[in-house]
């Protein structure tokens, strides 16, 4: 029998994800690794480990995606444990054995598992051996022809979305709303699938408009215990990535609540799952009706709101788990009695979701009462292009959903700081305070449909930011001399 | 304090002109907030500044504070960094008790060139003014009618002004002509004011009596004002002389204030006339306060002041109006030729005689430019002799020969049908009346010949009749305002459009300075606006949105590559400036702007030139229509960039694996046509 207790934990990963692992080790007085690329040598994750590993040159092949180098970093640091945290390595197979393979405990479910889901063709399959409802599609059409045929026999109209089978987070998902838009966008689907994911096989699938993205998180242990943690609603998407999440959903009843909770649970169970993962749901509100999406073996973005509506430590249970514990609690146990509301402070320009690289000049954030913020940045570091653009989650919750809006609205509005690097911030105020957001009446395409409105009601006054025009004025002045034009 | 106030915004014309007909005193006008500033700071007294004064207006009694207009709108936007907008919305706040008014050109407005009429209705119906002084520089009196008309159907005060000079041909009957024609346009006496504009300041004290009696004499009930600078000397006894002839207003400025070419001292003409047995209606305590706070910071704009101190008698000569003395020495400073006034006034003594109209804007600039530009051309070939020359040749012709011009020597008439031939466009578009009518008549035929050459007879059969009013087509404001749109990329306000319609050019560089300054110009006392933190610790406290600021100078850097770096602390906090000095290098990126240029969409890395099919692409080759031509990669999303139309790839600006910006040129295609 295999040694099982973590010693010390290799967190796989950079920025907010990396550093959200490594505060729950903290907790626990679990010694970390980090790992970091030649452009990270200097990031947040890096400083609050107890060592850190070079793994690497920039291109993310070359270092958070480099098993081997990171593997050999665990070894070299003496870690027993590698957390993957989300994106990168979390949800690859291989790497997954590897990590058993080379004699360490790997914290997420096992590799079969993740075989299994990972792609999205045979999870279909699996879910509707499950009973899981599922959208209508065809899987792996080897070209336009075939998505033509499938089209006309199933008598499915367009639009339809094609994504990669081994996508996600939004990449290799492509929209075709007409007919000769096909050829590109499987195209672009299977490049970007074969660029991010090593995979160019595709599926097809009836896009379901209006549709909203309700997803249950489970946890479950290696000895059958799946528990979920209730859902979270991700409708606001942009280009598929989701960019605002609640908990609970706003769009769903108690007996839909009921109802999607025990299927994901379901389908969980006869996967034989372990670790913390999501079963995403598109729930069609025309009809009432959800559909599976995906189950996402690893650890969530969002994850933290259902930690702030349930009161538990998900990380600390994905150790737990991993080092072979049973769930401390049973399904009762779980009562969640907040309103939780997260939104992802991109570093992209908030008028055109263009990614913001460069240095980070100023960070600021009051405390408040009500938020925690998860962040993979500090006041100085660079962000550097060839990352994904997430820089910090701001989290806020209350007693119900208006709370929750409030306290985020007072945090975007007042309360943070970020200068260097142009963020999200404006847009996401923009979102909260919609009309149509505050009623709970959206759907994954709420801002593409509303992208002009929310531009513009950006709100541009903000007194911190005249009062440094000014100082900018005075520094000018003082350093140049009395212009000319004066 | 309230007693004094005896006119307030919110009054028709007819009730403010019955106040006035009733008040049994001499009113007073302050110019302390525009033509005092105008005539001797070239206009750079800051909102921030006059402001200071307005709590003391507001109860000080004054007719009506002009505040706004003229060349302050301009210099507001292009020295001062402030908008008119601004301006009028921080004096209705507070110094709700006084009217506010305005200085305009009858087709020019607030720029300097006529407009058509649906930019003047769009403008003028627009800007929150109460008394509109509106005047013409030839005394066109057709071309005020559009403004008249908006402004009286408003239901502000329209107050014509007549444009005033001491000439042989300016006599009463000259002026009652005109007030006639203004009387006529207005419907009648009752709900104007009309102004006598001595611009200049060339009225004699007996000369102005004389005027003013007679228009008191025809039109009993008209409320006159007297606008009068100081330059000759001899404004005090001019205003007495107006007042007694019946005057009811004057322009006056703070004493503090006074120079040389504004207004006079207010609290001396209130004694004056009191002394002379008049009344005038004047809180002196607030008044008084009013005076003693200019001293507070007038001492700030030294620096504004005109390089010509003191009186100058010659004005009844070369009748530069007060308002254009400042900015036109400082042209000649800074253009290296002050030594040359002098000779640049004679001639403008000279020149006023051959080409008869007012010299104020535009007019003013038309003269100094043209008679600027004659002096510094003989300077240039000749010296100071070809200075001394033409001048001995202008005098010769208009002294001696009393401008006939058959009467001269034929190398004399030779040179004269030179003299224009350098003058500005504007004096040829003047003499070609397309400002308006010309007062005394088209200027003599020599002078046509003098300006175009050979063309010279051909133009003087083109010379125009009517009002600009009329012969101006209106302008397509939806395109404009799109054009600013496009300019700024982003939606603009009503405000920010009006400032591009008086001046496009100076309105877009205003608007981007506070975009990246942001109120420095109404907040930063007038030392730091204008010379910054001189040294370490040094620092400048304001409140500002209802908190208090603090920037302090901590230190700044040593320039390396155009660069410095300057530390300030803003409110405690340490933080770092990049500055680029003049010197920096200009990273220089090429954007996509034509149709034929192909953009990035969003900032990311050309990961592929061309597409898998083909394979890469490069210069030389033809793309079709549809065609995947370049893909970026940004935070590993793709972006295609397709073929818009089918194209002969001209030139691939950027290489692969590069990092581009958004809106980076990517390609430059030229359509290929099909030919079948």
């Amino acid at each position: 029998m295999m040694d099982k207790k973590i010693r010390k934990v290799l967190v796989a990963n950079r920025s907010v994800p990396a550093v959200r692992v490594i505060q729950t080790c903290q907790d626990r007085k679990i010694p970390t690794t980090a790992v970091y690329s030649t452009p990270d040598r200097l990031a947040a994750h890096v400083f609050m480990a107890t060592d850190a590993v070079h793994i690497g040159e920039a291109p993310p092949i070359e270092s958070y995606l480099n098993m081997e180098k990171i593997i050999a970093a665990a070894r070299k640091s003496g870690a027993n444990a590698i957390h993957p945290g989300w994106g990168f390595l979390s949800e690859n197979t291989k790497f997954a054995r590897m990590v058993v393979d080379a004699g360490l405990i790997w914290i997420g479910p096992s590799s079969d598992v993740i075989h299994m889901m990972g792609d999205k063709i045979e999870s279909k399959k699996i879910a509707i051996a499950a009973d899981v409802p599922t959208i209508p599609g065809i899987n792996s059409p080897k070209n336009a022809e075939e998505i033509r045929r499938w089209m006309k026999e199933e008598d499915v109209a367009f639009p339809v979305i094609i994504k990669a089978s081994s996508g996600g987070g939004g990449k290799g998902m492509v929209k075709v709303s007409s007919d000769p838009e096909i050829e590109n966008a499987l195209a672009q689907a299977r490049s970007e699938g074969k660029k991010s994911f090593g995979n160019d096989e595709v599926l097809v699938e009836k896009f379901i408009e209006k549709g909203r993205h309700i997803e249950v998180q489970i946890i479950a242990d290696q000895h059958g215990n799946v528990i979920h943690l209730y859902e979270r609603e991700c409708t606001l998407q942009r280009r598929n990535q989701k960019i605002i999440e609640e908990a609970p959903s706003p769009s769903i009843d108690d007996d839909i609540r009921r109802s999607i909770c025990e299927t994901a649970v379901r389908l969980m169970q006869k996967i034989g799952y372990s670790s913390a993962g999501t079963v995403e749901f598109l729930f069609d509100s025309a009809t009432s009706r959800f559909y599976f999406l995906e189950v996402n073996t690893r650890l969530q973005v969002e994850h933290g709101i259902t930690e702030l509506v349930t009161g538990v430590d998900i990380v600390s249970l994905m150790l737990d788990v991993a080092e072979g514990e049973k769930l401390p609690f049973a399904q009762e146990d779980i009562n969640p009695n907040r309103w939780a509301l997260e939104v992802r402070l991109n570093a992209e320009d908030p008028a055109t979701f263009s990614p913001s690289f460069g240095n980070i000049s100023r960070l600021h954030l009051n405390l408040y009462p009500g938020v925690r913020v998860s962040q993979g940045v500090y006041e100085g570091s660079d962000i550097p292009p060839y990352y994904d653009s997430l820089i910090m989650l701001l989290m806020t919750s209350g007693p119900d959903r208006e709370t929750a809006i409030m306290k985020m609205d007072s945090i975007l509005c007042r309360n943070l700081r970020v200068e260097g690097v142009k963020t999200l911030a404006p847009m996401l105020l923009s979102i909260i305070r919609h009309e149509d957001f505050i009623s709970g009446d959206f759907s994954t395409r709420f801002i593409e449909e509303h992208m002009d409105e929310l531009v513009s009601k950006f709100t541009e006054d903000d007194s911190e930011e005249e009062a440094l025009k000014i100082a900018r004025y005075v520094a000018e002045i003082s350093a140049l001399g009395t212009p000319n034009w004066i | 304090m309230i007693d004094s106030v005896f006119v307030k915004p919110g009054m028709s014309p007819k009730e403010i002109v019955s106040c006035v007909r009733n008040l049994g005193a001499i009113a007073l006008t302050s110019t302390g907030m525009r033509d005092a500033g105008q005539s001797d700071y070239k206009n750079r007294l800051r909102m921030r500044d006059l402001s200071t004064l307005s709590s003391e207006y507001d109860a000080m009694g004054l007719f009506s504070s002009e505040c706004h207009g003229g060349a302050r709108w301009h210099v507001g936007i292009m020295n001062r960094r402030e908008s008119p907008f601004e301006e009028i919305a921080l004096l209705r706040e507070k110094m709700p008790n006084v009217l506010l008014q305005t200085l305009v050109r009858e087709t020019n407005l607030w720029g300097y060139r006529p407009y058509p009429k649906n930019i003047i209705e769009h403008v003028i119906s627009r800007v929150d003014i109460d008394v509109w002084r509106c005047f013409s520089f030839l005394n066109d009196v057709r071309n005020m009618r559009t403004v008249a008309e908006i402004v009286m159907k408003r239901g502000r005060l329209f107050q014509p002004a007549i444009s005033f000079t001491q000439a042989d041909w300016t006599t009463n009957a000259y002026y009652l002509g005109l007030v006639r024609e203004m009387v006529d346009l207005c419907g009648g006496t009752d709900e104007i004011i009309l102004c006598v504009k001595d611009m200049a300041g060339v009225g004699s004290p007996r000369r102005i009596h004389s005027l003013f009696d007679s228009i008191k004499q025809a039109w009993p009930d008209l409320v006159l004002q007297y606008h009068r600078h100081a330059t000759d000397g001899l404004a005090l006894p001019a205003i007495l002389a107006a007042a007694q002839a019946g005057a009811g207003i004057v322009d006056v400025e703070e004493d503090s204030l006074t120079r040389f070419f504004g207004q006079a001292p207010l609290l001396s003409v209130a004694s004056y006339l009191e002394e002379s047995g008049l009344k005038v209606h004047l809180n002196r305590k607030d008044a008084d306060v009013a005076v003693q706070k200019v001293r507070e910071w007038i001492g700030h704009y030294e620096w504004a002041e005109s390089p010509f101190k003191g009186f100058d008698y010659g004005v009844v000569m070369h009748r530069m109006p007060g308002g254009a003395f400042p900015s036109s020495f400082e042209q000649a400073q800074k253009g290296g030729f002050l030594h040359l006034m002098p000779a640049i006034l004679k001639v403008m003594s000279l020149y006023n005689q051959i080409v008869k109209y007012f010299d104020v804007t535009p007019g003013s600039q038309v003269t100094w430019v043209t008679c600027s530009g004659i002096v510094n051309h003989y300077a240039k070939e000749r010296g100071m002799a070809g200075v001394n020359h033409v001048i001995q040749l202008l005098a010769r012709f208009v002294e001696e020969k009393n401008q006939e011009f058959d009467a001269l020597m034929p190398e004399d008439q030779e040179e004269l049908l030179h003299l224009f031939r350098t003058a500005p466009g504007d004096f040829r578009q003047l003499i070609m009346g397309n400002y308006g009518k010309l007062p005394m008549g088209w200027p003599a035929d020599w002078v046509y010949t003098s300006t175009f050459g050979d063309e010279g007879r051909e133009k003087i059969g083109q010379r125009r009749e009517d009002s600009p009013l009329d012969a101006l087509p209106d302008e397509d404001l939806a395109r404009m305002r799109h054009e600013l749109t496009e300019q700024l990329d982003r939606s603009v306000s009503e405000e920010e459009f009006i400032l591009y319609l008086m001046h496009p050019k100076d309105a877009l560089d205003f608007i981007r300075f506070r975009e990246k300054y942001g109120d420095a110009p109404r907040v930063l006392p007038t030392d730091v606006w204008h010379s910054g933190l001189k040294r370490a610790g040094a620092k400048v406290e304001f409140e500002y949105r209802g908190v208090p600021y603090s920037i302090e100078r901590v230190s700044i850097g040593a320039e390396h590559d155009g660069i410095i770096h300057a530390v300030m602390k803003v409110n405690n906090q340490m933080r770092v400036f990049k500055i680029e000095t003049p010197r920096a290098k200009k990273e220089e990126i090429r954007m996509a702007k034509g149709l034929s240029d192909i953009g990035a969409p969003i900032n990311g890395t050309v990961w592929r030139i061309g597409n898998p099919e083909r394979g890469a692409v490069k210069a030389g080759d033809i793309v079709h229509k549809g065609e995947e031509i370049a893909n970026l990669e940004a935070m590993k999303m793709e972006n295609a960039i397709f073929a818009p139309y089918d194209a002969q790839i001209v030139e691939i600006p950027v290489k692969i694996n590069q990092m581009v910006r958004q809106g980076q040129l990517l390609f430059v295609l030229e359509e290929v046509k099909q030919v079948e």
